[in-house]
């Protein structure tokens, strides 16, 4: 009755307040299979495993979940795994500060008459870490470990509980290269054991490499499937169904008035400081022109917020050497201070997180990157405090009662426009937006992008990074793509599409 | 209540603390029989709790930035021995002595500030550190004896502005000079301000508010002046307060209107936004620990004044006291939050209830569990407000 | 909300009425009559003060029926000495009829400063100080000087002010020769003939009686130190080298321990002078771990357990230091004052660093197993430790 097939989900709907989550995704994977599900950020992969896995349980979507052969109603991860199901997050969720064995056993210890029986476990341990390839004692504690062995030690815990059914999310995303070809090595090993694997990726190369059947999902619907055959993939394909929609958003009329270069990085490498030897921007080379906007392209983790924090002042990574030119002169940018003063600016893609102090008031953020501007007689003048919050609520159209109000009370629009006035108080020659118009709505989106006109127009040299390539095309004049901290291309909007962009997003060029 | 935040502002959460205050005053007063509300009482009150309120001042940034300083007291104690050693065994004078007591107090920043800065470790391991180095310190370089300090030292602790001028004004002249100034100096700001008002938004404010403003000011500190000035003659308002309100007023100016200031609460509310906006993180971590051990240097030497002996136990437990007004004064554990005035305000607070409680004759331990109490309260209603404001 | 804020404002108002309508100070109204003497106080302060009127006008404050404020300052109440201070003040201030204000400091100076300060402004005519540290009152007993109240040291000197009328103590230089005293009583009387093997200890140099009970001791020890009769094998004989920081007992017993160990192989430790009780027993402790014969070892303050040892014979002597007499003391004083008598006679004197204070000192009482019946016959507590 299943007809060789591990996994049914048919027709699973679920929303979240507002959104429409997912609508009607089927998903069917064969026994001891590969099986890849692509799409673009947001399209849905990660909700959909997550209804899989019971992290949203039975009940809380429609639809229906059938696991060799039988329907299946998880109420939690407990139970989905109890079924075989285990899924490894992107992010690793073991104890740093515990041993290989007092993770795998983590919540499933072997005890007997109420003490830990360690003997067993240790053993137990070797023989799967043997099994998935690594060959370590069991007592290392798991914060010694790289994080291509940590990945393969969650692989040995997911074994250690009978796994039949492997979810792998992004596995090889924050993996450096000979770890990530390991990794492969070791999901196509179980396949021969008989353990059937998912793994969302959207590295085609990999998924060539080793899957049998990619499953392509696009905001929220099952678009496509495909065979894979003898490590052949139409990526054109492929490609086009992640991508495949119109330009639903509406972008500003705008003609850009392009003057000299301003901006000029050349051979800019910068390696993660926490994986040695991964690169998280190699060679990179790039400008900007003034009045120009200039689009980065590329997928999450591919290295662009990265390449920008490592620009604005070094706040990430090793820095390994290369050169900005700023006027055609070369500058030294060895902190933030540094960046300010030869006029950059960088709105942050996590405002909260990075952009603002959410304590503070509107007037006091907006003032708070270029202080000295307002002082009179060496003390800060909270009258052209107010003067200058009042000057950018007016022109950016902020809505808020007063300047005094906290940050806190506004909308994400609002706060990005207060993120943004803070940045034009510096008066910047570069503005680097990343992301500028995440968890903004359709409105409000709208009037950033005419500010983002103005000030280009103002002869400013702008780079703009988002993951919405409608975005990037409606806006930018010019795009580069990036794909493992490599730039792979770079060509004026006016020739680019979706399907060349995601091609050079998702594979070296 | 519409008049009353034309009056007072916006925000009127923020007088909570400074209408339990003065509640404590009058409910003190009476309960003692008349004896909270007199001159000498306010008198030993000031240079009684000038050392904690000093401490406070520190202590309000050092929280701010999401730190804290547990070896503020030993510090103290320690500079101010080293005073004390410096002027009795090496005969220098007691400026010199002081100057060496600020150094010491430098240095001790300095110390801490490195290693919270520099290497990273936490202010609450680092000064947990130094606290048990700086009390050893004391007891090392004093054998566990206290040392009586030079006589000029005590004017810091426990002097009175000089008295001149004709006697018909019935006070202490100096202090009548100080208020009348402070009242000139209230009111030329106002007025100013208001001459200002519609400069950006156009609008120009009604003035009565700034006229109540003016009268309510004037009252208290009229008031204030004359309890301090009306007492025994040959004394006015403390010098230890003298130098307390110098103190708040710079501090006042330092977190309110100086970039230093702006980025101790940018570092405290979101340390990495405060570094993507171009904040010297280390650099702030760095002079805040600085201040704070120069600040518990000069409440050394105030403590030192008014007791004339440096002592092996002095500034034990002194960083509680300054925590808990700080903490009373409104600032968040998380950091970013707290002022210079709420803080003063939490720390006369805990100053009043100790001085009633002593004037009831209420002993050291049940005071002890009333402070308890009143920090709890106090900062339970202060998480209660923000919780409802949502 | 509303109501709260009305109320807070009602509030302002009734502290901006109550203030001006004058319960505060003021030159003219002198409302406290502890100011009123001020000025006089100084002028007269080598005479009897008036404390006449002083002392009525606050007893119209108080109910008492005597009249006089007496006020206690203690520096804690974790010892028992402190403990019983504190119930006698109170039973025999009272019995006497003065309203009596006692508080304990608990260990902290700051503490002790306000307290005090806050017995003046109660209308305090005498503060009776057990100080937490003799030194540090000084600016806050010149306060009480100048409002006319009159100050008592209690048990320990007050240094370093000119605010101190007189001391009330048990002589430390006594003590410490009684203290020698019993301890050649009992080497003659255990450990035959000359001469006799000790050593030495003082207390915690930050007591300034630790000093003086190590002085009265040596005026005693060391003619016979000299004449060879006693030989102190380390030839540790300064103060400095004896001392024992904060009285300690640990630090004691193991500055015992390196001197048995270095310098007692082979000879025999016949007596110790010991400044306390709890250093006595930390240092027979180190003599019965040495394998040491117990010595005469010396003591001071009766403590129950060193009774115990005494009436046992572990440890030679203790010195008692009654807490009733000198409180007794100290109460008979504090009458005379109120009577208007002033400060009784007296020819000791002690610097305190600034002034020659007054002193008025109890003998102490040396207590050995033959005499601690009688000492301890009006005791009943420490009687009972006597049967076992």
């Amino acid at each position: 009755m299943s007809d060789g097939y591990i996994l049914q989900m048919k027709n699973i709907t679920k929303t979240f307040p507002g959104v429409k989550a997912l609508s009607n995704v089927t998903l069917e994977v064969s026994k001891a299979s590969i099986h890849a599900i692509c799409g673009e950020n947001g399209a849905g992969k990660s909700t959909l495993m997550k209804v899989l896995s019971g992290v949203y349980p039975h009940g809380s979507y429609d639809g229906h979940i059938i696991f060799e052969g039988k329907e299946m109603a998880f109420k939690n991860i407990k139970e989905s795994e109890r079924a075989g199901i285990v899924i490894i997050h992107q992010e690793l969720t073991m104890i740093p500060e515990l041993s290989v064995t007092e993770n795998i056993f983590m919540g499933n210890e072997i005890v007997e008459r109420g003490l830990i029986n360690w003997d067993q476990e240790r053993k137990k341990t070797r023989e799967l870490l043997e099994a998935v390839g690594l060959h370590i004692n069991p007592n290392t504690i798991i914060k010694n470990l790289g994080v291509g062995q940590q990945q393969l030690v969650e692989i040995a815990k997911a074994l250690s509980k009978n796994v039949k059914l492997l979810i792998l999310d992004e596995p090889t995303s924050s993996l450096n290269e000979s770890d990530s070809e390991n990794l492969l090595k070791l999901m196509l090993g179980l396949k021969k054991q008989g353990i059937t694997s998912i793994m969302i990726s959207h590295k085609l190369n990999e998924i060539a490499a080793v899957s049998d059947y990619v499953t392509v999902i696009r905001d929220g619907q099952t678009v496509d499937g495909y065979a894979v055959e003898a490590g052949k993939v139409d990526e054109n394909k492929i490609i086009k169904a992640m991508v495949g929609r119109e330009i639903e958003n509406r972008y500003p009329e705008h003609t850009p008035k392009i003057g000299d270069v301003v901006l000029e990085v050349s051979d800019w490498n910068v390696e993660d400081a926490k994986v040695p030897g991964k690169m998280l921007c190699k060679n990179s080379r790039f400008n900007v022109r003034a009045g120009e906007i200039v689009g980065f392209a590329g997928l999450m983790g591919a290295g662009r917020t990265e390449l920008m924090r490592s620009l604005f002042g070094k706040t990430i990574g090793i820095f390994k050497g290369g050169t900005i030119r700023i006027h055609g002169r070369e500058v030294k940018i060895d902190s933030v201070q540094d960046a300010i003063k030869n006029k950059l600016a960088y709105v942050p893609e996590d405002r909260k997180v990075l952009g603002l102090n959410l304590l503070d008031s509107i007037k006091k953020t907006t003032v708070s990157a270029n202080l000295d501007k307002i002082k009179t007689r060496g003390l800060l003048d909270f009258d052209k405090e107010r003067a200058a919050a009042e000057k950018y609520r007016v022109s950016l159209r902020t809505k808020c009662s007063n300047v005094g109000v906290g940050v806190n009370t506004l909308s994400g629009g609002n706060q990005q426009k207060v993120v943004l006035s803070k940045w034009m108080f510096t008066e910047p020659d570069i503005l680097i937006l990343d992301e500028p118009t995440r968890g903004i709505d359709v409105g409000a989106k709208y009037e950033i992008y005419k500010l983002i006109h103005e000030l280009a127009d103002q002869g400013k040299a702008i780079i703009l990074v988002s993951s919405e390539l409608p975005e990037l095309l409606g806006m930018a004049d010019r795009i580069y793509t990036i794909f493992e901290g490599q730039i792979t291309g770079e060509l004026p909007a006016k020739d680019a599409n979706q399907e060349v962009l995601m091609k050079k997003m998702t594979i070296t060029a | 209540m519409k008049y009353i935040k034309k009056v007072l502002g916006e925000d009127l959460r923020q007088y909570t603390m400074v209408v339990a205050l003065v509640a404590l005053i009058i409910v003190f007063n009476i309960a003692s029989g008349e004896k909270m509300v007199t001159s000498s009482n306010f008198q030993n009150l000031i240079s009684g709790n000038a050392y904690v309120l000093v401490l406070a001042l520190g202590m309000l940034m050092v929280i701010v930035i999401g730190q804290i300083d547990l070896s503020v007291g030993s510090v103290a104690g320690f500079a101010s021995m080293v005073m004390a050693i410096t002027a009795r065994q090496f005969n220098l004078p007691w400026y010199i002595a002081i100057l060496v007591a600020l150094a010491i107090g430098m240095l001790a920043g300095a110390w801490q500030g490195f290693f919270l800065s520099r290497l990273g470790i936490p202010g609450f391991i680092t000064t947990l550190g130094g606290m048990m180095i700086f009390r050893g310190g004391v007891i090392w370089i004093s054998n566990s004896i206290s040392v009586p300090v030079p006589s000029e030292l005590k004017w810091f602790g426990a002097g009175y502005l000089p008295e001149w001028g004709p006697a018909f004004t019935g006070m202490n002249n100096s202090t009548l000079l100080l208020g009348v100034l402070a009242i000139a100096v209230y009111i030329i700001i106002q007025l100013k301000k208001y001459a200002r008002s519609g400069d950006i938004t156009g609008e120009k404010e009604e003035f009565w508010p700034v006229a109540v403003r003016i009268v309510l000011v004037t009252v208290v500190i009229g008031y204030m002046t004359w309890i301090f000035g009306s007492g025994r003659p040959g004394t006015s308002f403390p010098i230890p307060g003298l130098i307390l309100v110098i103190l708040i007023i710079l501090y006042h100016l330092i977190t309110e209107r100086t970039s230093f200031g702006r980025h101790v609460y940018a570092v405290g509310g979101n340390k990495s936004a405060a570094e993507l906006s171009g904040v010297n993180v280390k650099r702030t971590y760095f002079l805040t620990m600085l201040n704070m051990s120069i600040l518990a240097a000069v409440a050394g030497i105030l403590f030192v004044g008014r007791s004339t002996a440096a002592g092996p136990a002095d500034g034990t437990s002194w960083e509680m006291d300054a925590i808990a007004s700080v903490f009373i004064g409104g600032a968040a554990v998380s950091g970013g939050v707290g002022t210079v005035i709420a803080t003063m305000v939490g720390g006369l607070v805990m100053a009043v209830l100790n001085n009633g409680l002593m004037l009831m004759g209420v002993g050291a331990d049940k005071t002890q569990v009333i402070k308890g109490f009143v920090l709890l309260a106090a900062v339970a209603f202060d998480v209660y407000n923000k919780k409802n404001r949502r | 909300m509303k109501a709260k804020k009305i109320v807070s404002m009602l509030m302002t108002v009734a502290v901006a009425v109550s203030v001006l309508t004058g319960c505060g100070g003021g030159r003219t109204a002198e409302p406290t009559s502890v100011a009123d003497t001020a000025k006089t106080a100084e002028t007269e302060k080598t005479d009897s003060k008036p404390t006449g009127n002083s002392s009525e006008s606050n007893a119209s404050e108080g109910n008492s029926s005597k009249g006089g404020v007496v006020g206690v300052a203690l520096p804690w109440l974790g010892t028992q000495n402190w403990a019983e201070a504190e119930v006698m003040f109170k039973e025999q201030l009272e019995a006497a009829g003065y309203e009596t204000i006692i508080q304990a400091a608990d260990q902290k100076v700051p503490q002790q400063q306000q307290q005090i300060e806050s017995m003046i402004e109660n209308g305090a005519n005498v503060i009776v100080v057990g100080p937490v540290d003799g030194t540090q009152l000084g600016s806050v007993l010149e306060k009480a000087k100048d409002a006319g109240v009159y100050v008592i040291g209690y048990d320990r000197l007050l240094e370093n002010t000119t605010g101190v009328d007189g001391i009330v103590q048990f002589g430390s230089v006594k003590t410490g020769e009684l203290q020698a005293q019993a301890l050649l009583q009992g080497l003659e009387e255990l450990k035959g003939e000359a001469p006799y093997n000790i050593e030495l200890f003082g207390g915690g140099p930050a007591d300034p009686n630790a000093p003086n009970f190590f002085k009265g001791a040596m005026t005693v020890l060391q003619p016979l130190i000299d004449d060879g009769t006693l030989v102190v094998v380390s030839g540790q004989t300064e103060f400095t080298q004896c001392a024992t920081a904060d009285w300690d007992n640990s630090k004691a017993q193991s500055r015992m321990d390196a001197i048995l160990a270095g310098n007692y192989s082979d000879i025999e430790i016949d007596g110790v002078l010991s400044p306390n009780d709890g250093i006595a027993r930390a240092i027979i402790t180190s003599c019965e771990n040495a394998g040491q014969p117990i010595p005469v070892v010396s003591g001071l303050d009766a403590e129950n357990e060193s009774v115990k040892w005494v009436w046992s014979g572990k440890q030679y002597s203790t010195v008692a230091k009654p807490t009733n007499a000198l409180v007794a003391k100290t109460v008979s004083i504090i009458d005379s004052l109120l009577a208007g008598n002033g400060m009784p006679e007296t020819d000791v004197t002690a610097n305190n660093g600034v002034i020659d204070v007054p002193v008025y000192e109890l003998p102490p009482v040396v207590v050995t197993k033959d005499n601690a019946k009688e000492v301890f016959a009006d005791d009943p507590d420490r009687m009972a430790l006597l049967t076992e």
